[in-house]
């Protein structure tokens, strides 16, 4: 992997952030609007801006939609399936702690299969960058509930489930940096990332609320996959260390936004 | 001040997300078809467009960005 010179994005020949990617694997293989691959730019931005050098970062994802990420990119990768990719990325950062590592998720990755992994990463304390991407949706079961199902939502046979609060859990297992946004709101999400690389100790959890084209698929209300993205947008605010006991998705209008911890500022203290 | 808008078609999925968030609507969709099957943007305002990076931080597929000239990295 060689770093690409400025004058081959200025002649149009490769994209800025072409130096992390692999560009055979391109295009990738999500559907068009979903939000994960606005996620990945986020986070390699957030790399580029923090100065952290292309050896050092490391990225570990899960199975499932997010899983493709290690595939595109040309940093050292690891797609760990049947264990829970957080337990390893703390293995990975206890063996080599010089290493940034950021940890890609998707809701069942988190929730449903890899649940233990963050109690681990609360209890060991190590800085972790864990990015779940939540669509709401367990894809490959189309229909089934599912721990992040929305509330008032059937599965084909008749179930529902009460979602969890991913940014409340996250703060009882410890974390010291907790947000959540939207891709639409993709500056603040960067900077999110680029803030968590530098907080220790303790891991960071960032909540990426992205729109699934599978969910609206099955009888869902918005079937186009850019006006969910909007729709999220429009029906969310931000509020800055908001009480996350009441952060969960299931009776309430507004998604609200924003960053709930941040133990690297003392408290009273301005954002920058 | 010269700005160039750079779109690299056969990475791109035609979602559009580049069209919708575009303010001063540099961009729409052409009757071009890529090698998937997907219509690709097209820059018809390439004067109007103020390099705001939008586009750039929200494309999935990282396939569009835009330059200016001036703002280059001094070595």
């Amino acid at each position: 992997m060689g770093k690409i010179h400025e004058s081959e994005f200025r002649e149009g020949r490769s994209h800025p952030s072409d130096s992390f990617l692999r560009p055979e694997m391109f295009p990738t293989v999500w559907c068009p609007g979903c939000g994960i691959g606005t996620a990945l730019y986020g986070f390699l931005e957030a790399g580029r801006d923090a100065e952290i050098p292309v050896d050092r970062l490391r990225v570990v994802t899960g199975i499932g939609c997010t899983g493709p990420i290690a595939g595109s990119l040309a940093l050292k990768t690891h797609g760990v399936g049947g264990r829970s990719p957080v337990r390893f990325a703390i293995d990975l950062k206890a063996r080599h702690p010089e290493l940034t590592i950021g940890v890609f998720l998707n809701n069942a990755d988190l929730m449903l299969s890899g649940a233990e992994g963050l109690k681990e990463a609360g209890r060991r304390k190590l800085p972790l960058t864990v990015i779940v991407v939540n669509n709401f949706v367990l894809s490959v079961s189309r229909n089934g509930a599912f721990p992040m199902t929305p509330y008032r939502r059937r599965s084909r046979d008749g179930r529902f489930e009460l979602p969890f609060n991913i940014p409340d859990m996250a703060c009882a297992y410890g974390a010291a940096y907790v947000a959540r946004w939207t891709p639409l709101r993709e500056g603040w999400m960067k900077e999110s990332m680029a803030d968590s690389f530098s907080v220790s100790p303790g891991f960071s959890l960032i909540e990426v609320i992205s729109p699934c084209l599978l969910y609206d698929a099955n009888g869902g209300r918005i079937l186009d996959s850019i006006d969910r993205m909007k729709y999220y947008n429009d029906h969310s605010e931000i509020r800055f260390g908001a009480a996350t006991a009441n952060l969960d998705l299931r009776r309430r209008k507004t998604i609200i936004l924003g960053v709930f911890r941040d133990r690297s500022r003392k408290r009273g203290e301005e954002r920058p | 001040m010269n700005v160039r808008v750079f779109i690299l078609e056969e990475r791109c999925k035609g979602c559009g997300i580049c069209i919708e968030v575009c303010q001063p609507r540099v961009l729409e969709l052409s009757e071009k078809v890529n090698a998937h099957g997907r219509r690709v943007p097209r820059v018809v305002h390439p004067d109007k467009c103020l390099v705001c990076g939008l586009c750039e931080m929200l494309c999935p597929d990282f396939a569009i960005w835009a330059t200016m000239e001036g703002d280059e990295v001094v070595p």
